[in-house]
């Protein structure tokens, strides 16, 4: 039996009233992806602080590959990248000096060193930056060097706290391009971000806080499931949408049903036998439809639906 | 990404890393990263610039003033070491400070513990960052020396001195610094660091120009040298500035530490280790016909130095952390002989009593057999020191008790440590203020006065106050008396920790062995 690399037990942080984390638990396979997902203030970077050892919970506990960071934060350091939602670099160091110098600080030496830093530097699309000043980066490339700097000491757990944040769309892409990558090189991931489609595209799955609850856990599938009790499906057509939306209130296991411009949406139980069947009906009675498919909730709506927009 | 590979990523690794990269391979990390940045910065170049500068006024003024004879060098060498006090006892230490804070306020430091660089190591890198500077301000000011020296107004071993002391007092106000900034983890304590710190480096830094400056430095240093107590005070000088560096860096690295760290172990063993090295310095260095003094006044300091680490041991948190409980020994003895060692406010009391004892025995062994003056009439030093120690022990367990009632959290530790001083001031005032409303006007010494230690030490030594004094006596013996389960508590709390410790590893072996 595998034990989940990252299990957050039963965890509680309050500062003062307000309950920062809320008895929250959850777990994380090896070479998994998951999103950390949250309204403002649900208790997102304050897990991860504590699972990064730098903060203490008031009740609970968090493993990192079995150990504990409370009995041995050390070691967890070892095991863990962790990247915060606020990157300060040194004044008057350079991209690599920068980098250079956390290498050293994880313990590297001579010649190891010197290729970390430059595989990591290369890996983080910094090669043409490498003598320009840590300060003087864009957004994007800041936080390409704040990567990179988690990856030097080679961690299986990366914990990213809203490393999208600020990034314009190009470097949006850049950057999903590199989780996939070091996901494809087996880190386990474990990242917040309130760019919910960005999400959807590169987690495996996400956990939903909001004030410092877990509201739903799981794969983004299984969600989509257990949130979308009954399939919805929507179909667009030339004209004639009321005699589609009476056509639709004949057919059997069709729910409800609402016109949007020349789309009509409806709730389907049947299978998807029966909606062949209830496609080619819809022909048969003359209808032009140019687009018949189910509607997938999107991470989106997971979120909408899940939480109650409760800021804290 | 279109960027085109720098120079200095593209070029391949050498098989062979030159020297200068080999060699700070074996230097700290923030040493080298400082230095780099220092390089890059602008202060630097203009502190460097400004000695120069100074250095070029200097010979100036000594040149046009000379007139033949010793004087003009020892006027040259007076300037320089005025120009170099304030740069190492203020600039360096004030750089130090600064690094520290904007390390703290980027979160910085959080990144830095992250990595495998221990508390320690980063303190260390920022005193090794320090002794860089010395060298460098002190090499740019050395052809000023140099020639204060060939115009004979100094000898060798006076600049040795000097510059020894100039050294250790740098360390010394760096790390005094280092720590002042970390206590800016506490944003409440901020502001009071920065003024506490710009204020003591401040006067100490004006007062050394002072000292150079009138000539008396020299005086007293060609003195010293002459003198036969020169081992006594150097050595005094190089051992306190060496205590109070340890000291600093401890606190540095309590602060650096993660909140379930043991950190209170190093600043026990500092305790305990005090009295001997202490009274070990005295019967090396001091001559016998010092000790007479010297003696009672150590033991007077390492009582004080007892009740100021006394208010820190009794307000920690109670309880031993997750993670020191998974480390105490897992042997039993071992365990119970390292309770006092570990951290919790029950076990501090413990440590402090067996601090009192160890100061006691090493007294009673090596009191000097003879005795002049006040305090070392063994009658009133007793009468003295164990009244002190009974007030100790009356408000340390009056402030354990309050620090009980607070949350047990790391901010509330701090909390009751600037209490319990408080509450000395309340109990002295508290019936002084009843004598003026209610009595109408302070005359005399009464029992509400028993709070006041200060008055009431005046009136218990006295040959006529021995009802005062068993009073006093009887509260401090019964405060250390009701400490006592909790002691036990302290100490039970270990073994069981250790208890587990055994079974724990009792379960985890068959079932490796039965995986094997
Ligand atoms: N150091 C602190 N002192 C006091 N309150 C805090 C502290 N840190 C966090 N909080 C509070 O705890 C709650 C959770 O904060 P946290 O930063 O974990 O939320 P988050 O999910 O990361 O929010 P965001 O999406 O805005 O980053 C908030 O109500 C916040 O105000
Ligand atoms: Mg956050």
């Amino acid at each position: 039996m595998t034990t989940p690399l990252l299990e957050v037990r039963h965890l509680s942080r309050s500062y003062g009233r307000v309950r920062a984390v809320d008895d929250l638990s959850f777990a994380m396979a090896r070479g998994q992806i998951t999103g950390f997902v949250g309204p403002n203030g649900a208790g997102k970077t304050t897990t991860m602080r504590i699972a990064a050892t730098l903060d203490i919970p008031d009740g609970g506990d968090v493993l990192v590959d079995g150990v504990s960071v409370l009995v041995e934060p050390r070691k967890v350091r070892q095991r863990i990248g962790y990247m915060s939602d606020q990157f300060h670099p040194y004044a008057n160091l350079d991209v690599l000096q920068y980098l250079d110098f956390f290498a050293r600080a994880h313990g590297l030496r001579g010649r190891r060193r010197q290729q970390t830093v430059r595989t990591v530097a290369s890996f983080c699309g910094l090669t043409g930056f490498a003598d320009r000043p840590a300060t003087g980066l864009s957004k994007g490339m800041g936080q390409r060097l704040h990567l990179a700097k988690t990856l030097l000491h080679d961690p299986q757990l990366l914990i990213l706290d809203e490393p999208a944040a600020g990034l314009d769309p190009r470097a949006r892409i850049e950057f999903r391009a590199l989780l996939k990558e070091l996901a494809a090189a087996g880190k386990t991931i474990l990242i917040s971000s309130h760019i919910l489609p960005e999400l959807g595209e590169t987690c495996d799955s996400v956990v939903v806080l909001e004030k410092g609850k877990r509201v739903v856990a799981g794969t983004i599938a299984e969600i989509q499931r257990s949130v979308q009790h009954q399939q919805a499906v929507q179909l667009r057509l030339l004209g004639e949408v009321e005699a589609a939306e009476k056509f639709l209130a004949t057919q059997p296991d069709v729910g409800e049903v609402a016109v949007d411009g020349d789309r009509v949406r409806f709730t389907y139980a049947g299978g998807d036998e029966e909606m062949a069947a209830l496609l080619a009906r819809a022909i048969g009675a003359g209808l032009r439809i140019t687009e018949f498919g189910r509607i997938e909730a999107d991470l989106e709506d997971i979120f909408l639906q899940t939480t109650k927009g409760n800021l804290q | 990404m279109t960027a085109e590979a720098a120079p200095v990523v593209a070029a391949p690794i050498p098989d062979r890393l030159d020297l200068l990269t080999r060699l700070s391979d074996r230097l700290n990390p923030i040493l080298v990263r400082e230095v780099q940045q220092a390089v890059k910065g602008r202060v630097f170049v203009l502190t460097v610039l400004g000695a120069l500068f100074v250095n070029v006024i200097i010979a100036l003024v000594v040149a046009s003033n000379y007139k033949g004879g010793a004087t003009g060098g020892r006027g040259a060498f007076d300037a320089g070491l005025a120009t170099l006090a304030p740069l190492l006892l203020f600039i360096v230490p004030m750089q130090a400070y600064q690094s520290m804070q904007s390390e703290l306020r980027g979160g910085m430091i959080e990144q830095l513990l992250m990595s495998e660089l221990r508390p320690l190591r980063i303190v260390a890198g920022k005193l090794g960052a320090a002794m860089v500077q010395f060298v460098l301000y002190l090499s740019v000011l050395s052809p000023l020396l140099a020639t204060s020296y060939l115009l004979r107004g100094v000898d060798l071993p006076t600049i040795a001195v000097c510059l020894s002391c100039a050294l250790v007092f740098c360390v010394a106000a760096t790390s005094f610094a280092i720590a002042a900034a970390l206590q800016g983890m506490l944003p409440a304590m901020r502001p009071i660091a920065w003024l506490g710190m710009a204020f003591g480096l401040g006067s100490a830094s004006l007062g050394m120009v002072g000292y150079i400056g009138s000539g008396q430095c020299l005086r007293d240093v060609g003195w010293l040298l002459r003198s036969s107590e020169f081992g006594m005070v150097t050595s005094a000088v190089l051992c306190g500035a060496i205590a109070g560096t340890a000291l600093m860096a401890l606190v540095a690295q309590a602060y650096l530490a993660h909140t379930f760290e043991n950190r209170s172990t190093g600043f026990r063993v500092f305790l305990l280790l005090a009295p001997p090295l202490s009274f070990a310095w005295v019967y090396t260095f001091v001559q016998a016909s010092h000790r007479d003094d010297v003696v009672p006044v150590a033991t007077f300091l390492l009582s004080l130095l007892g009740i100021v680490f006394g208010i820190f041991m009794v307000s920690e948190q109670q309880k031993l952390s997750p993670r020191v409980r998974a480390h105490v020994p897992r042997n039993a003895a071992l365990a119970a002989c390292s309770s006092i060692f570990l951290p919790g406010r029950d076990r501090g009391m413990a440590c402090w009593i067996a601090y009192f004892v160890l100061l006691a025995g090493l007294a009673l062994v090596l009191w000097p057999a003879t005795g002049r003056g006040f305090l070392n009439m063994p009658q009133s030093f007793a009468r003295v020191s164990t009244l002190t120690l009974a007030y100790a022990a009356i408000y340390l367990t009056l402030g354990k008790w309050l620090r009980g009632r607070l949350p047990e959290t790391v901010v509330f530790n701090h909390g009751a440590r600037f209490l319990m001083p408080l509450l000395v001031v309340v109990g002295c005032l508290l019936p002084l203020l009843f004598d003026v409303l209610v009595i109408g006007g302070v005359d005399n010494w009464h029992f509400g006065h028993l709070l006041n230690p200060f008055w009431t030490i005046d009136r218990a030594v006295r040959d006529s106050g021995a009802a005062i004094r068993g009073l006093v006596w009887t509260l401090g013996g019964g405060c250390l008396l009701v400490q006592l389960p909790a002691m036990v508590r302290g100490l039970l709390e270990v073994t069981a920790a250790a208890a587990a410790r055994r079974a724990q590893a009792a379960t985890v072996a068959p079932a490796s062995a039965v995986e094997g």
